[in-house]
């Protein structure tokens, strides 16, 4: 009874130290996707959010783009158009907050590849836009790449993808 | 005991089987309205494949064949692989032949170049035609793409 109660307890000891290994030390995939989540959450503001916190929020979308990223979108109805530099993302996420009363942004379904060096990775998802108070939402595949810059994992180009070919 | 039996037994057939869904938008009006209730058989297709005229779910990502995904597209299939699908004054044509389609009830004016399908995709297209060709998420999807038939 001794033995398996002390085996039960190694156990135990053994997958609370093998979860908190994952959680000091996660994998290239988990960091890039936790990335992802967080420029959702950057990305969305809400109903009387006050300009200096959607500043805020512009600063922290531009900070997870590398200094020469490029977003490239093109878009069923809206059309097409490129963003190069952080200075270009700035401006633009600017101007989408500073227009709108309030923006939900969810990346669904995120797929992580790390490149066989663990210096870059790409990440596909589906993105669930709603503008303002509006009921319905924008669904648009996307695809990510990522690469390791001076220890941090950075975007180097975002762009849309046409699902239906 | 019964109780679990139950539980098991809607976890197996919603998680696999029927998949709940709700849609939203007006791509697919009058045929199916914005917020309805639906959901997607994904055992319609184990014994033949997909046929023209069936509405079915789409997943955005073809690689990732197997989970089920939080969004998907609702269309229904005009193309069958190796067609040609043109449209031309509102109406659609398959390898040159006009498509009668008793489920349209809105007006149409698209017009678009002639389109092949390989051999291993479909053209899906909603019902609501009224709104401009641009406006309106239309293609080839690949057969992997397609999760099932709307059971409804």
């Amino acid at each position: 009874m001794k033995l398996v109660f002390r085996l039960v307890v190694l156990a135990v000891l053994g997958a609370l130290g093998f979860w908190l290994w994952t959680v000091l030390f996660p994998s290239p995939e988990k960091i890039v996707l936790k990335k992802i989540s967080q420029l959702a959450a950057y990305a969305t503001i809400h109903n009387g959010e006050g300009n200096i916190s959607r500043a805020g929020k512009a600063s922290n979308v531009v900070s997870a783009f590398a200094n020469d990223a490029e977003i490239s979108f093109d878009v069923e109805g809206v059309g097409a158009k490129t963003l190069s530099g952080r200075d270009e993302i700035h401006d633009a996420t600017m101007a989408g907050f500073m227009s709108l009363t309030s923006l939900s942004v969810q990346f669904l379904d995120p797929i992580a590849r790390v490149g066989a060096d663990k210096q870059s990775a790409e990440v596909t998802c589906t993105a669930r836009v709603t503008a303002g108070d509006s009921k319905n939402f924008g669904i648009q595949q996307l695809h990510f790449q990522f690469k390791k810059l001076d220890g941090d994992w950075r975007i180097t180009r975002a762009e849309t993808v046409k699902s239906l070919q | 005991m019964r109780i679990l039996v139950l539980v098991v037994v809607c976890f197996v057939v919603f998680k696999f089987i029927l998949l709940p869904i709700r849609v939203s938008g007006i791509s697919m009006e009058p045929t199916y309205h914005n917020h309805a209730v639906n959901c997607v058989n994904r055992l319609a297709y184990l014994r033949h494949e997909p046929q023209r005229g069936d509405v079915v779910a789409i997943r955005f990502a073809a690689e990732d064949s197997f989970s089920t995904p939080s969004e998907m597209l609702m269309k229904r299939i005009i193309g069958l692989p190796g067609e040609t699908v043109w449209f031309h004054g509102g109406h659609v044509y398959i390898n040159g032949q006009l498509l009668d389609e008793p489920y349209l009830k809105n007006p149409c004016d698209w017009e678009h170049e002639a389109i092949q399908c390989g051999t291993n995709q479909y053209y899906v297209v909603g019902d609501n035609r009224s709104m401009p060709f641009t406006y309106h998420t239309q293609g080839r999807a690949y057969r992997e793409q397609i999760m099932g038939k709307l059971f409804l």
